[in-house]
């Protein structure tokens, strides 16, 4: 725990705190007029949505444009920033249609790799299904109502985007249910998890932000150090589960596309080496990240300083633990 | 200062201790009544979720994510070793 206490910027928890774009009314009637209209004609609605966000938003367009930076062969232009938080209007919006009995009329939904998640789920210990704020996760667990042999639970914060949530949980309740509240003590969670893999369901994780306070890890990610949360890799060594990855990369038009792949099949985080084995990890599912934006740039939704220093918890949590920790260094635990 | 731990308590102090590869606290010295999580013991969720899994191989019962006394099972080695008396099938 050598990571020097100061290094949090004042602003840390910023993102956490940004409003809900628009708030309630703003995704009461983007849900009105989806589903009076239809598809088509909503997502006409979404240039000038994506232009009032851009002139209204200042640090979201800055973050655009910082990562587009990273990605693009060229200079990130006013239009790239606007494409980009354009494909991320469209894949909110998308989010209704989605939850509806007919999405398959609506899109074009293909996967790759599905035949890794299932031979994961052969030896009985459940998975941990790890994404990332990119693309559609709504994809994924669409499709889990289309394959009932899967049980899918995805661990979601309802608390970070209520009316988001509301919305989607009016629209289709069996989803809502397939939810783990994120917002629990973390015992709670944790053990909810245990019980999912216990009984061989697939639970999905974000692997990309690491919340304040979270024990996160550095890594090299596009150019600089960001900080992964190190929690998804501590529960799947522990309930020695599969990592699968998966990212629901939205391709344009009505088109998704989702990307499955066996990322360690047992994660092994001796005590002794807790965190090299972890940076291990972390950097190669980092790595994995990278390309899958790389090859789909707008699909990158973390609209905040995404490369900021991590806070590390002020006062030690573990006096126990800390000098066999000491050293190593750069983590903070929960 | 430490009332003393029972017999219960410290079979399952050192099953915390070993699971948890705690190097710098031996099971004699967990107060009973200390807080496990944050600030005496500082314990947190990743922990909880190995000291679980001890909990259900050792004396043969679940630890359930609904439980809504889970905070209080979780409080102190003597609220978890109460707990654990009362459910145990081995």
């Amino acid at each position: 725990m050598s990571e020097p206490r100061d290094a949090a910027p004042a602003d840390a928890t910023a993102w956490t705190k940004r409003p809900e774009g628009g708030g309630r009314f703003a995704i009461w009637l983007i849900r009105g007029i989806a589903l009076k209209l239809g598809r088509w004609p909503a997502r006409l609605l979404l240039w000038p949505i994506t232009l009032y966000f851009f002139l209204r938003r200042g640090p979201e367009r800055r973050a655009s444009r910082d990562y587009l930076a990273r990605v693009l062969p060229h200079p990130p232009g006013a239009f790239d920033v606007l494409r980009h938080l354009h494909a991320f209007a469209s894949t909110i919006l998308d989010r209704v249609f989605m939850l509806t009995e007919q999405f398959r009329r609506f899109f074009d939904i293909r996967t790759h790799g599905l035949e890794q998640l299932h031979r994961a789920l052969d030896d009985n210990r459940g998975a941990i299904l790890l994404g990332a704020h990119v693309g559609s996760f709504e994809a994924l667990r669409v499709l889990s109502l289309e394959r009932p042999d899967i049980v899918v639970r995805a661990v979601l914060d309802t608390g970070q985007n209520p009316a988001i949530t509301e919305m989607l949980n009016a629209l289709n309740p069996a989803i809502a249910q397939t939810v783990i509240d994120a917002s629990q003590e973390g015992t709670a969670i944790v053990l909810a998890i245990k019980e999912e893999v216990e009984r061989n369901a697939v639970v999905t994780l974000l692997g990309d932000r690491a919340r304040p306070g979270e024990l996160a890890v550095p890594v090299q990610f596009l150019g600089d150090t960001a900080w992964f949360p190190a929690s998804p890799w501590l529960i799947a060594a522990a309930l020695r589960t599969p990592v699968v990855v998966c990212f629901g990369m939205y391709s344009g038009g009505n088109r998704y596309d989702l990307h499955f792949e066996t990322f360690a099949s047992l994660v092994e985080i001796p005590r002794r080496e807790r965190q090299a084995a972890l940076a291990r990890y972390v950097q190669r599912y980092a790595d994995r990240l990278a390309h899958a934006v790389r090859e789909a740039p707008l699909n990158w939704f973390n609209f905040y300083d995404f490369w900021r220093p991590h806070a590390t918890p002020i006062a030690d949590p573990q006096p126990a633990r800390a000098a066999a920790d000491a050293g190593a260094g750069g983590t903070a635990r929960a | 200062m430490a009332t003393a731990q029972t017999p219960a308590e410290h079979e399952l102090a050192k099953l915390l201790v070993e699971s948890l590869n705690l190097e710098h606290v031996s099971a004699d010295q967990i107060e009973p009544e200390a807080a496990l999580f944050g600030s005496d013991l500082g314990l947190d969720s990743i922990d909880a979720l190995e000291l679980a899994l001890a909990v259900s191989k050792r004396y043969g019962f679940q630890l359930r994510s609904d439980n809504q006394d889970n905070r209080k099972i979780f409080a102190s080695l003597r609220a978890l070793s109460q707990h654990v008396e009362s459910n145990r099938t081995n």
